[in-house]
This record gives C-alpha cells, structure tokens and sequence, in this order.
C-alpha cells in the first residue's frame, strides 16, 4: 500500500512541476494549455454528475455561462456602473486600475462559484426527480433557456454581448495575461482534482455510486437520495461557475448563446471528453480531456470545413468501440493493473459454461 | 498500476516534446512574402458572408501580387494569407487570434466577418500591439473601446438604415412615421437598431413594434402577423444574410402589405436572384454598390470589379466582398508609406491613411472607423423576371428613383 502511495506522490509532484513549467516551456501554447486546464475541469465536474451519479446532464453549461456573467458584471459593477459599460455606444470609457482589476476578478470569482452552486441546489430540487431521459432532455432545455434569456437582458449587454475589462494597461508585459490565466485555471484545476479525489475517497462517492446502480434500493436501504443528488450537482456547479469565470476574462467578450451557454459547443464537449476518457473514472475526464484537446487544436486547422464531419466521426467511434471509454477499455483488457483480482478457475468455468 | 504510471510518463514526455519542436514559428516577414493572418468563418451560421469575406482577400492578394506587390525599401514582396476557420464562434476566433499571432508569427491581422467576432478578436490583437485592418465589424461599440491598432473600413451600423428613416419621413410630408423593426440578437443587429432609435427621435417617428430575433434565425411570423394587424409605415428587418431570407420568404408567403420595407445583406443573401420578383421593392442598406464612381488602379472602377469578380468566383460580389478586398489595399498602402516592416511604423501610416479605393474614399477617424465614407441605398427592381439593384440614395448617386409606396400584393402580378 505505502509503495502505491509513493508511486502516486511521484506523478502528482511530476504533473505539478509540468504544469508549473509549462507555460515558460511553451510560451506560444499558454491559450491553448489554460483551456486545457479549465476542459478537464469541465469533464471532472461533469463525470461526478453524470459519471459517478448517473444522472447525465447537458445543463452544466447554465453554470458555466453564470460564472462567466457573474464574474464579469462584478469586476464591472465594483467600480463602474455597469449599464453605462455595457451600453453600445456610449462616449465615456472605463478603465480598471491594476488593483481594482485584480480585487474585481477576484471578489467576481467568489460570487460565480457560490451562486451558480446556490442555483443547482433550487434547480435540483425540482428536477432532480426526474430520472433517465427525463433529467438529461430537461437539462438539454437550462442551457438553451439561459442563452435566450441572457439575450434580452440589456444590463449585461443582451445581443450585442459584454466586453470583459481589459488586462491592467499598467502592467507593460504582454505575457503576463496569459501568465495569469494560466496559473488561475491551473490552480482551478489543482482544486477541482483534489477536491474530486477527496470524494473518491469518502462514503458521497459509494452513495452517489449507489444511486445510479439503482436508486430505488439505494432508497430502500435508507439513504435519502434527493439530498445527496443535489449536493452532488452543487459541487459540480461550484468548479463550473468558476472554470466560466476565468474562461469569460481570458476570452475578453461574452457573447450570449456563443460564449456563455454554449451548450452545442462546451456543453457537447464536456460530455464528450467524459465519455472518451471513460466516466466514472477519476482519470478517464482528465485523459479524455486532454486527448480531446490536442485532436481539437491538432487535427482541425488541418481538415478545415470538415472538422465537425471528423467529430462526428470521432463520436461514433467512441461509442462504437469505446463504450465504457478508455479507461473503461483499459480495464476490460488490462483488469489486474486497476487492482483486480480474477479468479482464474472461475473464468474457465464460466468459459466451459458457454 | 506500474505500466500504467510509465505508460502516462511516456505519453506525456512524447506530447511534450512534439510540441517543444513545434514551437519554432514563421517570422512576419518570410522571404518575399508578407503574412498576413485571419480567421474567418468557413462553417456555421456566418459561412455564407466567410466565404464572401476570404474570396475578397483572395482576390486582393492576387490582384496585388500580380502588379508588383508590395514595395517596401527598394524590394518587392507579395501577401500571403494565413487563415483558420473560426466557426463562427467568438470563443474560437479570440484562440485562433491568439494562436495567429503567438505560433503563427502573424504580424498583421485582416478582420474576421461580423462584429461579434471583430468585437472578441479586438482585445487580442491589441493586447500583442497588432495592426488590424477590419472589413466586416460595423458594430459602433467597437469604435469606442479606445482601441489603437483596430482600423475598420466600413461604416459603422448605427449608420445603416438612419437614412431609410429619413427617406420615409420625407414621403410622407416631413411628418414622423410608424415603424415597426426586428433585430436579431447579435452585436450587429442591436447596433443597427440604436441607428434606427435614434432617426426615430430625431424624426418625431414613433416605434410601434419593436421585436427581437434568434441567431438561428429562420421564422419571423409572429413579428408579420403583428405588422399585418398595426399596419405601420415602415418594417425594418435586420439579420445578416438569414434574416434577409426570411423576411422575403415570409414576407411574401404571408402577403404582408406595409409601403417601405427597409433590410440589410440583400446582396449578401443574393435575394433579387434568389427570390427574383418576391423581393422587390425592398430597400437595402449597402457598404458600396458596382455603380459608385470611385476608382483605383488596382480594381479601375466598381463595374470592372464586379466583372472580374465574377469571372472569378462565379456570382455577382456584394459589398461583404468588395471591403475585404479594400482592407488589403489599405495594408498595401501603409506598408509603402511607413517603408518599414515595424508593427508601430506601419500602425502610424494606418493613422495617416487617406486614399480612393474601387470601394470608396478611406480615412480613419480616431476610434478606427471610416469617416470618409457614406453609406447607401439600393430598391430591388425588377424588369420581367430579371432584378436588380438600383442605388436611390443618397442622390449624388442615385440611378434610379425611389419607388414607394410598396404596391400591395393583391396588386402585384
């Protein structure tokens, strides 16, 4: 046992420094490894709820555009009056100073992690006793509602969208935006990674387990399901609100239904990245993610105008082939590695048997 | 588990080191070829007005190249265009901008199509001090941010349709008219709207319905029927390419009868064709028109352009293509001033900018935006089944006569 644990104390202090030294290792790259960082995020916090729970959800995406709104209109609305900022054409423009930048985004980060987890909690609640199908086409509608409600309200700019403020003029080092984002979705998904791998480890996960295996014993056995369901989509929401946060300042302009709910991008994506990598896995979000990613940024410049065909594609082979996903297959083929013990005798058995 | 370690070690360590040794990027200048870099939308809902967009850069490029390129210090170099396609998602362009400038090397950025896009790709392009001559961003909020490096060649939108409401009030006696408008939800439309709440008051006009449209934007009935049951003077319908389809399709299908009818991107959409006789009438705002009497040496007149364009890429060039194809002679112009491959230099000569394109007179005002250009009207006329647009306004150019009102459809052939 101690000999897995320092095993394990290598890769994680390994992954730490290679995150730590990656953005001076690929300068070019910081963009590209910050959304990296904030796409295993997004899987992570999907594979609790639709991984270990069961309850397949396509409306993860609400909290993310929250958390984008949120953080945006609080780094905003803190200093400046926000319905003058998001005016089209007005004459007068605002601009943060280094500090009010940084308290902005920071007190904006806070709100986008609590409200959106205060959200899942009244919607779970009235959702959440909706079981299979149910759940994930009511869920399906949250995101889509978001982006047309989002649309018409002109504080936060509606259609013509929100422009985040800019990166501190003061500081003359075009780097260190990148800089910043990075080490705040890095630092993001240090938490998000500990955080789940705390709940691997606890009674939530056997429960949250349980109740996708079958509600109805789990129920039957005395554990009150609602309640754990929701605080299940609550932790979810907590790390979304947050990954759109940062992701709404890295980007610089918030758009409606492009940006904030995106649920036929993100949305997709997020589930997508789960499944490749194998849901109900700790790993699995954090390997579909990052294959995800280097395919996405890799293969599409080159196969312009057909790389939804090529995603499309990649869908049905994973479906196809890679059911339980990678992880899934992974243990399927290699069960003794995941700490499986197979009983020899009874396998020829079973083999006999058929 | 051990394997498993090594194997993820192993992987990581390969992914680490194909992207080390990809990391070595294109200079801005390589060889004789100035790189330029651009997203645009080749795929979703800005696909259409994309292609117009590149076709117009692909022509300026080759036109340029083929009369002696670019003279920078005494030697010729020619352009050469990177391009990603953004699928038109605001999120996307702002990585590839990014990834254009910090992989690519890029040094100088033509715009993407339609102002959000513009609006997200902006504070990339200013963040790394990039020079940005923009073809396809009207919305005026773009004009304001206090960008330095963004130079646009258009009109801004609020300019779109003001001078349809002035024309409708004009008809009817210098007296305030009803209008009824619907915009779809995106930077360019809203901002449209603002050009038309603003000629509303100015004019004493009244709006009467005012509806907004979705992105995905393929019915506007319930907009129609409320038209049909108030009867306003004017209908103004703004959507880009779709919503221009639309309000035709349904326009006719519903036999709605309202006197002006007031649109952007019908030469986008290609609707005197498309729809031939269903669409006349219908008045559009435009960035340039074949007609216009402006000239360069590069393209000679409108005509010769649209005649070369269409030889070329098989259909008439609306104006989405005609200002891309300037963006690139204004670049070619502030390279030959500034003589110098320096990002500010050739920002400072963009400031300067003052010159006749094929397109139109460019000069930029102090927020980007083109101030020496007027924009203009066309009607769709149309002789048997053959239709056209016809400038009406302003007058300086005006071939035709401004019809109005719309006959009903009761009496329309």
């Amino acid at each position: 046992m101690n000999k897995v644990k320092q095993k394990d104390l290598i890769l994680y202090s390994g992954l730490i420094i290679l995150g730590l030294a990656a953005p001076y290792l690929f300068s070019a790259f910081k963009v590209q490894l910050t959304y990296l960082c904030v796409l295993i995020v997004l899987a992570m916090t999907w594979n609790l709820q639709g991984g270990e729970m069961g309850y397949n959800t396509f409306g993860n995406i609400l909290f993310y555009g929250l958390g984008m709104y949120l953080t945006a209109s609080v780094q905003v609305g803190m200093f400046f009056p926000l319905a003058e900022w998001t005016e089209s054409g007005g004459e007068k423009t605002f601009v943060h100073t280094t500090a009010q930048y940084f308290q902005g985004i920071g007190v904006g980060l806070l709100v986008s992690a609590i409200i959106p987890a205060i959200i899942a909690g009244a919607i779970g609640y009235a959702i959440l006793g909706l079981r299979g199908h149910y759940f994930a086409i009511c869920t399906l509608g949250l995101g889509i509602a978001a982006g047309e409600i989002a649309g018409g309200i002109e504080i936060i700019g509606a259609g013509q969208g929100f422009t985040t403020p800019p990166f501190p003029a003061e500081i003359v080092d075009t780097e260190a935006r990148g800089k910043f984002f990075y080490f705040l979705s890095f630092a993001l998904l240090i938490g998000t990674f500990v955080f789940v791998k705390y709940i691997y480890g606890s009674r939530f996960k056997l429960i949250l387990n349980a109740i996708r295996d079958n509600e109805d014993k789990a129920e039957a056995m005395g554990i009150q399901t609602m309640k754990y369901k929701i605080t299940g989509w609550m932790c979810s929401a907590f790390f979304c609100g947050l990954a759109g946060g940062i992701m709404g300042g890295l980007i610089g302009y918030i758009d409606s239904t492009d940006v904030a709910f995106d649920g036929r991008e993100m949305g997709v994506f997020m589930v997508l990245m789960a499944i490749l990598g194998g849901k109900g896995t700790l790993w699995g979000p954090v390997i579909g993610a990052t294959l995800f990613h280097f395919f996405k940024e890799g293969l599409w410049t080159l196969i312009l105008g057909w790389q939804y065909v090529a995603l499309g594609v990649l869908i049905v082979v994973i479906v196809i082939y890679f059911p339980e996903g990678l992880m899934g297959w992974l243990r399927e083929k290699y069960p003794e590695r995941f700490g499986e013990v197979i009983d020899e005798k009874d396998r020829k058995a079973q083999v006999e048997l058929k | 588990m051990n394997k498993l370690v090594k194997l993820f070690i192993t992987s990581i360590s390969a992914i680490t080191l194909a992207l080390v040794s990809f990391t070595s990027s294109f200079a801005k200048v390589e060889g004789d070829y100035i790189v330029l870099g651009s997203a645009i939308s080749l795929t979703g809902k800005y696909s259409s007005n994309g292609v117009h967009t590149q076709n117009g850069y692909n022509m300026a490029v080759e036109r340029i190249n083929k009369m002696g390129g670019v003279e920078v210090q005494g030697k010729k170099y020619k352009f050469e265009i990177i391009y990603y396609d953004d699928e038109s998602n605001p999120k996307r362009a702002a990585q590839l901008a990014e990834r254009l400038i910090k992989q690519d090397g890029v040094h100088y950025m033509l715009g993407p199509y339609s102002s959000g896009l513009t609006k997200a790709i902006a504070p990339v392009t200013e963040k790394y001090k990039i020079p940005m001559v923009e073809a396809n961003g009207a919305s005026r909020s773009l004009f304001t941010k206090g960008y330095k490096y963004l130079f646009a060649v258009l009109s801004p939108a609020n300019q779109y349709l003001e001078v349809a409401i002035d024309l409708a009030v004009e008809k009817n006696g210098g007296k305030g008219v009803r209008i009824a408008q619907a915009f779809e939800q995106d930077a360019f439309s809203q901002d449209v709207r603002l050009g038309i709440l603003d000629a509303a008051k100015r004019t004493g006009s009244e709006i009467i319905i005012d509806d907004k449209l979705p992105k995905e934007l393929n019915d506007m009935a319930a907009t129609l029927a409320k038209v049909k049951a108030t009867k306003p003077d004017v209908l103004v319908v703004s959507g880009h390419t779709k919503g221009a389809l639309t309000a035709i399709r349904q326009i006719s299908e519903m036999k709605v009868d309202v006197p002006m009818l007031a649109m952007t991107h019908c030469d986008a959409a290609k609707l005197s064709k498309q729809h031939g006789k269903k669409s006349e009438y219908a008045l559009c705002a435009s960035q340039w028109h074949k007609n216009l009497s402006y000239k360069d040496k590069f393209f000679g007149s409108g005509k010769k352009y649209d005649k070369d364009f269409k030889k070329e890429f098989g259909y008439a060039p609306p104006y989405q293509s005609a200002e891309s194809s300037a963006a690139l002679l204004v670049f070619k112009d502030a390279f030959e001033r500034a003589n110098s491959f320096d990002r500010d230099a050739v920002r400072d000569a963009l400031v300067d900018t003052e010159m006749q394109t094929f397109y139109g007179n460019i000069k930029f005002g102090p927020g980007g935006q083109n101030v020496a250009k007027p924009m203009i009207l066309f009607q769709v006329r149309c002789k048997g089944d053959e239709c056209e647009n016809k400038v009406v306004a302003p007058t300086k150019w005006a071939s035709d006569k401004f019809y109005h009102p719309i006959p009903k459809w009761s009496e329309r052939s």
